[in-house]
């Protein structure tokens, strides 16, 4: 009796085993079976991001006056090497509650490129939440960024802060005077959902050439009658820089791109008031 | 790393002696070298009842992946006794998969040096084949109109793709074709990349692996 038991018992083994090499080679075989770079197929665990990055930050909710400390970033695009580099150090950093990365995910605009950065960052101790850059519209870079991420414009409440991000990415619709969508911008700040300030994240900078200059005054004007707000914060340009270019009170926040191996450190507090700590890596 | 060793291979191939693994491969069975060399209306106005035979697809394709499509169709000529392929597919990706339809215009060179019958079963082993592939994409939303961006604003063509492909094949030996030629039907693997894909991994050995760049298609090919 004790062979056929042992027999049966190695079989069963190598049948779970050898049933399990076969799953998971027909899922990665899914995934590698691409019918085009520009096609927006992903992995369940892969599409939705912002709504699963969303779930997980409210999972730590932040206590009314406690201090909103966050890392700020932008523009991954091909450095992937960068990517690795950075989620070590920031995992390593305390008190952060989560990871804002201001557009251009991807290079070329396919939806490998943008699952290869978040192959790096779901190791994130901390959430990480996105808006969508110039160069994630490219070709059909706008779907894949739709079923990877998700909305193009999102807001959220997390403790005393309301985030509104919104896609300010004029010249991938030719300038057609709709992006950036003004109007919801407007909307999103007249109300803060029991939050009482405010932060404006977009990957182009209204001062910049590839923002729609029909919408300049209008997009500057409506953070300019926004008391709540603490600033806006961009990426676009791949370095830092802090300042009031239109000179009408609004601070302007741009971050390092993931090559310059730089990161910022938000730390809120207050009414409005903020810190800005640099960190290398 | 690997591109290195497909380019390598690729050049390595063509001086590959052509070694008689076939032995019963009858030279005339194949004359497509020769045929391909007169011109269509040539042909056609020389001897009106002998078609140029040269000229139509001596194989057809139907493919999955690859990143030339959903589901692609083809033709290709073979030379250099059926060592070399000459490929053209046209592939469908439907919007749901894509945003939009998209219609994907390849073609594809490969080199096989060696086939290896197995015993006497009607079945030969091509265990490697390399080459080069090149794709336009039609029907992508963001291309580009005329004054959207200023000159070199995106240094890379979003329509067209190029990479190396890496692969093996099972052919079956069929009844012989009218004419007298061998047929087989072959049902192969390609492992591929791309000229963007390609270059992520360059710039990041560390964090990029083969796997992440590299494609599969799985496909059919008849010879006719």
């Amino acid at each position: 009796m004790y062979q056929p038991t042992s027999m049966f018992s190695f079989s069963s083994s190598f049948l779970r085993n050898a049933l399990a090499g076969v799953v998971a080679i027909s899922l990665s075989a899914c995934e590698v079976l691409e019918f085009s770079p520009n096609d927006s197929r992903a992995p369940a665990d892969q599409q939705n991001l912002t709504a699963k990055n969303l779930a997980r930050l409210s999972a730590a909710p932040l206590p009314p006056g406690d201090t909103l400390r966050f890392v700020f970033t932008g523009d991954s695009q091909r450095f992937y090497d960068d990517v690795e580099d950075m989620v070590a150090s920031v995992n390593q950093q305390p008190g952060v509650q989560f990871m804002l990365v201001a557009g251009d995910i991807s290079d070329f605009g396919l939806g490998r490129e943008m699952r290869w950065v978040d192959d790096d960052l779901r190791r994130l101790k901390v959430p990480y939440l996105t808006v969508v850059g110039n160069h994630d519209h490219v070709a059909n870079g706008r779907e894949a960024y739709q079923k990877i991420f998700g909305p193009l414009n999102y807001s959220f409440v997390y403790g005393d802060t309301k985030f509104v991000l919104i896609d300010t990415n004029s010249r991938e619709y030719n300038f057609n005077g709709r992006v950036p969508d003004v109007p919801w911008l407007r909307g999103q700040l007249a109300s803060l959902d029991g939050a009482r300030r405010s932060v404006v994240l977009s990957h182009v900078p209204p001062q910049d050439g590839d923002f729609d200059p029909t919408l300049r005054a209008d997009y500057a004007g409506t953070l300019r009658d926004t008391p709540s707000l603490v600033f806006e914060m961009n990426g676009h340009r791949h370095d830092y820089s802090v300042g009031q270019p239109f000179n009408d009170g609004v601070t302007y926040v741009n971050s390092y791109a993931f090559e310059k191996r730089r990161y910022l450190i938000v730390t809120v507090f207050g009414d409005k008031q903020f810190r800005l700590k640099q960190v290398s890596f | 790393m690997a591109p290195t060793l497909l380019l390598a291979a690729l050049l390595a191939a063509p001086a590959t002696p052509a070694t008689p693994l076939i032995p019963n491969s009858p030279v005339g069975s194949d004359s497509v070298t020769v045929s391909v060399a007169v011109p269509p209306v040539l042909g056609l106005a020389k001897s009106a009842r002998r078609p140029p035979i040269g000229y139509r697809p001596r194989h057809l394709l139907l493919q999955t992946g690859g990143g030339v499509g959903m589901v692609s169709v083809g033709g290709g000529l073979s030379f250099a006794r059926r060592r070399l392929d000459l490929d053209a597919l046209l592939g469908y990706v439907p919007a749901r998969h894509a945003g939009t339809t998209l219609t994907i215009a390849s073609a594809k060179v490969k080199y096989a040096p060696w086939q290896l019958p197995l015993g006497g079963s009607g079945l030969a082993l091509t265990p490697l084949a390399v080459g080069v592939y090149g794709s336009y994409t039609f029907g992508l939303r963001n291309t580009g109109e005329e004054g959207q961006y200023p000159d070199d604003y995106y240094w890379w063509s979003r329509t067209i793709r190029v990479g190396p492909v890496l692969g093996s094949s099972l052919s079956y030996a069929l009844p012989d074709a009218s004419s007298g030629r061998a047929r087989r039907l072959t049902a192969y693997y390609e492992l591929a990349t791309n000229d963007l894909y390609g270059l992520s991994y360059f710039l990041n050995r560390r964090a990029l692996s083969l796997s992440d760049i590299a494609t599969l298609a799985l496909g059919l090919k008849l010879e006719i």
